[in-house]
């Protein structure tokens, strides 16, 4: 919408605050799970991940006295710290689920019997006692501190490293783009063809295998996995590579030749028309003006398919089978969460190793989604 | 054999064949079957001509049946048939679509899915476009193309955590987890929260109506158009829209007059009806990337001169959108819009996930896989099955008459 | 640029790769375990090169530990085996064995899914023999016996499932110095736990943390709660018949039961959250309350699987413990306990499966997990000093002097009601129907 006397309208401005609320509307939930990608299981659930972007006062969960007793001056001593990190600042504290707030920092506690504790604004606890306390439940610490942000890198090491994934991560992608890069390739030369079928050719029944084609695209996934694995069994490809190959081809097709043929329609009729009158077959003139100029569309189906079949997960476990050897990525991540899941750390540091690979393809793919080429090729 | 090895050979073996076997095709019909040349040249090339379509369209046809058409078959006749002792089934005619006729959930899947029908697509294509428009010729348009984008990237389980993020309910005592509780409690019933609690929402809501309104007047004025199936067509879009207009006018009175409890930590996900809306947010925030990227495309296609002449004309933006740009792109809006109605016909990872269909939320596809592999009922599960895919009959229609439209 | 890509990754992929091979973890002939039982397993079983598939519901940890175990049996008969997991594991084994392509074995929890599968034919029978050493050698071996005993697709019943490893339900976790804080002691009857809960109501603070979510399987642990009240006010009879649908799902006796459990999970200063929130929390996230300053609740009943989700360095024993579910004093119904577990079963004959099944029939197949973590069993000749901590020892002494015990009866129960109405309908209960509704709703959908 550039005008053409030169100046920046209002209307620019205007533009690019609505893309900035747009896409400021669109990406706050993901940068939630960014940031909650480098908490620990426990802050997830106690805190909302704003609140992990500043220094936060709150009532820590109790913290056990732990540590070695060394006799000093006559009595046992416990000392250690409450706090891993620094820059907490504890304000209150207490020794007691009932009462968590009894003491200020620095004062010292009598908890009977001969037994001293004293926890100091940085965390620093001493437990003095009389007799020995072997065999003596510690006491627990309820401290109210101002924690500063803390984050760990432990769930991407474990997302990245961990054996029990079953299989290292570099194993897991290579399975994945073993499987997603022929299911995206092969796809599209056969769907190219359809597609320019059922955009230029002339034959009865056109609209209708067009509908055909949509109708395919509804067919429920759940509803196909046992008939097709039964007839993969019968001809002998068993579960395999070329078994999912097979069914990720057949259930790309539908959208494959749909996208193509919608954008194959819009091309210029002249060109097509000319290098009919110039004598060329219409195997010449799909390969040679066609599918060069179909780009886009391709482009904009290989980043959906890879998509679909980088993130799918039963297709795999059917067709490829569920053995650690041939598990995809998102085979992969499923087990780290264990046999009931609800590591929500885990789960979203995974979900961004995940994302990594569709993003550049979406990216490479990128300059492919333009028209412009085009615009000349009429004149 | 090496995995990977294998895949390159087997991208190789498929290219190749595929390009062999059409290039040898094309050979055979034009030189061997049906050459042009000799007497009779002129029928020959006619003969060839009419062959050749499905010459490019078997290999695709033949995946097409095999992988797709194949299963409907077989899903059919499940949904005619019931288990028997010993691994057989024995044939039942409608028993199972009677049987699911008779239950509850059944319905208000079906109630669901219509809701779903109605707001997903449109939400969708419409955020679309106006992404797609907007971040056409700004700087950093690619950047915020992809921002918008990484939702469809996203794994289902990752997308998963990040809207319990945003829905998670806890007692008030303690720290929220869920963002939206977290905005929520905020809200004490001063002039903010009236700001942003009624008087947004409110006037959202009127400019939808108004939306409605204006896309119904287009409707009736263009009432006698395209002979029985047009008028047809647009009664029933009339009938959308009057109950649409209706539930938001309504809805708009409940706004004002309602005392929203404040202070409370809300179970987004069990609130009844609204809960769908809740539901329905995911899905939009996922597909509104795929229809910008096609969109965006599209766009782009639109001749430069139709536009620079419409400037010279003194057209401003809008009417440059709307009149010239949106009805040249309306064949990818019937595609996008098509596609993502067909999502949403399939979806139910969100709804298995977020609430597995209790209170009120059911859709078409969680009840097939409900019936399929907890009831482990085949019969009843095929039956819906076969429902989703008769409710895409509409689309269908919808895309045979844009086809031959376009073949005109 | 794009082929250089493709032949590097391609060459990359040749190199790489690796399985992570396991170690025998306790070396043979050391310790207490029963190693004449493995080296009398050793010399009767020589089935070097036999490879089999084994399909289980272990990933992550619990991978790694039944992969400890399957060593020995590797190392022992020299059958190899291959052991793998899914996510949604009810839909995968019924995919593979309709498809034709099942694994040699499978380990499974639902009972109800492996009738299933028995009825179509999908599975080998163990044999006589099988049955009469697992009437012998474990615990209340007739129930057992019955649990694994299922209708053919030849019309006769036949045991089909070995049952090998258990999980106890009955168990109610509490944080002790909560309760010596507050001053309040564990409670032996049901009655003192009422009581208790009440108390814990006027000082101020709330007793129970009840959380049903579970993504697709929503409001299963309400079912453990239901099932639990209706072995403490009816006789284990009426539970057996309750779960063949001998009685009506909406027979007094099971909505009394369910009201039992609305008494805790309905009353809204008994739950955190309220009742409202009682369907929508996770149960993952609600036993955290137990630890929290100040403490959203003081105990939380789940079975023995949940210290794997209480925050990280609670030691079991010091930080939190449990103590059994109490009875009824009043009705005189003993101490039933409630459980569940996993069964094993032969879905493609061969030497190699039914080597597995003798295997799980020495003792020393279950000492070697037993020592490790988070598995009990009812083998009487298991080493029971061998348990891996206290806990466990206590939680195996409660499944060994169970006066009565009964497996989990939603998974006992028919897929459509037991992974189906009866998991959606404890959420309408708790969202607000009666248990008369509900109970009716359910009766309703039992397949005929």
């Amino acid at each position: 919408m550039d005008n053409i006397a030169g100046t920046k309208s209002p209307l620019t401005w205007a533009v690019h605050i609505s893309v900035v609320v747009l896409v400021l509307m669109w990406v706050l939930p993901t940068f939630g799970l960014l940031v909650s990608s480098f908490r620990t299981g426990d802050q997830i659930v106690s805190s909302g991940w704003w609140q992990a972007l500043t220094t936060q006062e709150q009532q820590l969960s109790p913290i056990r006295i732990a540590g070695e007793a060394v006799a000093k001056d006559g009595a046992f001593v416990i000392e250690g710290r409450l706090f891993a990190g620094t820059g907490t600042v504890l304000s209150r504290w207490g020794t007691s689920s009932i009462e968590p707030v009894a003491y200020e920092a620095g004062q010292v506690a009598d908890l009977g019997e001969g037994v001293a504790l004293t926890v100091a604004a940085d965390g620093a606890y001493a437990l003095t006692s009389a007799a020995s306390l072997e065999g003596v439940r510690l006491p627990r610490v309820f401290a109210t501190a101002a924690t500063p942000p803390e984050f760990t890198t432990k769930n991407y090491d474990t997302v990245l490293f961990s054996p029990l994934a079953g299989q290292t991560v570099f194993q897991a992608f290579m399975n994945t783009a073993t499987v997603a890069i022929p299911a995206t390739i092969i796809p599209i030369l056969i769907a190219a063809f359809a597609a320019y079928a059922l955009a230029w050719m002339e034959f009865p029944g056109r609209a209708l295998l067009v509908a055909f084609v949509v109708g395919l695209l509804v067919v429920p996934l759940q509803l196909a996995l046992i008939p097709l694995l039964q007839f993969h069994n019968w001809i002998g490809i068993g579960k395999g590579y070329l078994g999912i190959w097979l069914a990720h081809t057949g259930f790309g097709l539908p959208l494959a030749i749909y996208l193509l043929r919608n954008y194959m329609v819009g091309l210029p009729r002249d060109i097509i028309e000319n290098a009919r009158v110039d004598g060329a077959t219409d195997f010449q003139i799909f390969t040679k003006i066609i599918l060069p100029l179909s780009f886009p569309a391709l482009a904009s189906f290989a980043i959906f398919q890879f998509l679909w079949t980088w993130n799918d997960l039963l297709v795999a476990l059917v067709f490829l089978g569920t053995g650690n050897d041939q598990q995809v990525l998102t085979g992969n991540l499923v087990n780290l969460m264990g046999s009931r899941g609800g590591d929500w750390e885990i789960l979203s540091a995974s979900a961004f190793v995940s994302i990594a690979v569709p993003l550049a393809v979406f990216f490479s793919l990128q300059r492919f989604l333009v028209r412009g080429l085009l615009a000349g090729s009429v004149k | 054999m090496n995995p990977a090895f294998q895949a390159m050979l087997t991208i190789g073996f498929g290219v190749g064949g595929c390009l062999l076997y059409f290039y040898s095709s094309n050979i055979f019909l034009d030189k061997v079957l049906y050459p042009a040349t000799g007497p009779h040249a002129g029928r020959n090339i006619n003969r060839a001509n009419q062959i050749r379509p499905w010459l490019f369209l078997m290999p695709a046809l033949v995946a097409l049946g095999l992988y797709l058409a194949y299963p409907v078959f077989a899903t059919a006749w499940l949904s005619l048939t019931q288990d028997a002792p010993g691994n057989t089934r024995v044939f039942v005619g409608f028993a199972n679509y009677a049987q699911m006729m008779t239950e509850d959930k059944f319905w208000e899947s079906v109630r669901n899915n219509m809701l779903w029908l109605v707001v997903v697509p449109a939400a969708s294509t419409a955020f679309g476009l106006l992404a797609a428009q907007l971040t056409d010729r700004i700087g950093w348009g690619n950047i915020a193309k992809s921002l918008i984008f990484m939702p469809m990237a996203i794994s289902f389980v990752g997308v998963s955590v990040i809207w319990k993020l945003v829905y998670d309910t806890r007692d008030e005592a303690v720290a929220q987890i869920g963002a939206l509780n977290a905005i929520w409690l905020k809200f004490d019933g001063g002039i903010w929260s009236v700001l942003f609690v009624k008087v947004v929402p409110g006037l959202a809501l009127l400019a939808f109506v108004a939306a409605l309104v204006w896309v119904a007047w287009g409707l009736i004025r263009d009432l006698r158009k395209g002979g029985f199936w047009g008028l047809a067509l647009r009664g029933l879009g009339l009938a959308v829209l009057a109950w649409l207009i209706w539930s938001s006018v309504s809805g708009l009175w409940g706004l004002v007059s309602a005392v929203p409890p404040y202070g409370v930590a809300q179970t987004w996900l069990t609130l009844p009806f609204y809960n769908n809306f809740f539901l329905m947010a995911v899905l939009v925030w996922i597909q509104t990337g795929f229809a910008m990227v096609i969109l965006s495309a599209a766009l782009r296609g639109v001749p430069e001169d139709t536009i620079e002449a419409a400037i010279i004309d003194g057209a401003n933006p809008f009417q440059i959108f709307f009149k010239i740009k949106v009805p040249q792109i309306m064949g990818t809006i019937v595609v996008v819009w098509t596609t993502i109605t067909i999502v949403v016909l399939k979806v139910f990872d969100i709804v298995l996930a977020m609430t597995n269909g209790q209170w009120q939320t059911q859709v078409l596809a969680n009840y097939m896989y409900d019936k399929l592999f907890r009831a482990n009922d085949w019969g009843v599960g095929s039956a819906s099955a076969m429902v989703i895919m008769l409710l895409v009959t509409p689309i269908l229609v919808w895309n045979v008459y844009n086809v031959r439209k376009e073949m005109r | 640029m794009k082929t250089r890509l493709i032949v590097s990754t391609g060459v990359l992929a040749l190199i790489a790769g690796g399985a992570f091979a396991q170690d025998l973890k306790f070396p043979v002939g050391e310790g207490a375990f029963n190693w004449d039982s493995y080296k009398a397993f050793d010399d009767a079983t020589n089935l070097e090169g036999t490879e089999i598939s084994m399909f289980g519901p272990w990933r992550g940890e619990d991978q790694v530990l039944v992969e400890s175990m399957l060593a020995y049996f590797t190392a022992a008969s020299g059958v190899k085996v291959n052991y793998s997991s899914s996510e949604n594991y009810e839909q995968q084994i019924v995919i593979d064995t309709q498809a034709g392509s099942p694994p040699d074995v499978a380990i499974l929890p639902q009972p109800g899914l492996i009738a299933d599968l028995a009825s179509k034919g999908f599975i080998t029978p163990l044999g006589a023999a099988t049955e009469t050493w697992l009437k012998e050698n474990y615990a209340a071996g007739e129930s057992w016996v019955s649990l694994g005993t299922y209708m053919g697709a030849d019309g006769a019943a036949a045991l089909y499932a070995f049952p090998y490893k258990i999980d106890v339900k009955s168990l109610v976790w509490y944080s002790p110095d909560n309760f010596t804080d507050a001053g309040y002691t564990v409670p032996e009857t049901m009655e003192d736990l009422k009581a208790l809960s009440d108390q814990i109501v006027a000082d101020g603070g709330t007793p129970w943390c009840i959380g049903l979510g579970s993504g697709g399987a929503t409001g299963w642990p309400a079912t453990d709660w239901v099932e639990d009240m209706m072995l403490r006010t009816q006789p284990a009879d009426v539970y057996d018949q309750w779960v063949k649908h001998e009685i009506a799902f909406n027979d007094p006796a099971v909505v009394a039961a369910i009201d039992e459990f609305g008494a805790f999970a309905k009353n809204d200063k008994y739950v955190a959250g309220g009742t409202a929130a009682v369907a929508s929390t996770d149960f993952r996230d609600s036993p955290k309350g137990l630890f929290t300053s100040p403490p959203q609740c003081y105990m939380h009943k789940q079975a023995s699987f949940i210290p794997s989700f209480f925050p990280e360095g609670t030691e079991l024993g010091t930080d939190a413990d449990f103590f059994y579910f109490p009875a009824y004093a009043g009705k005189d119904l003993g101490k039933p306990v409630l459980g569940a577990g996993t069964l094993a079963f032969i879905t493609k004959d061969g030497p190699g499966a039914q080597a597995f099944i003798a295997w799980l029939q020495t003792p020393i197949a279950h000492e070697i997990w037993m020592a490790q973590s988070g598995f009990l069993t009812p083998l009487k000749s298991a080493n029971g000093d061998l348990y891996a901590n206290a806990a466990l020892k206590k939680q195996g002494e409660i499944l060994t002097n169970a006066t009565t015990f009964r497996f989990d009866g939603s998974d006992l129960m028919p897929g459509a009601v037991g992974a189906g109405t009866f998991w959606t309908g404890m959420v309408d209960y708790v969202s607000g129907k009666t248990a008369q509704e509900v109970a009716d709703t359910i009766e309703q959908s039992w397949p005929k």
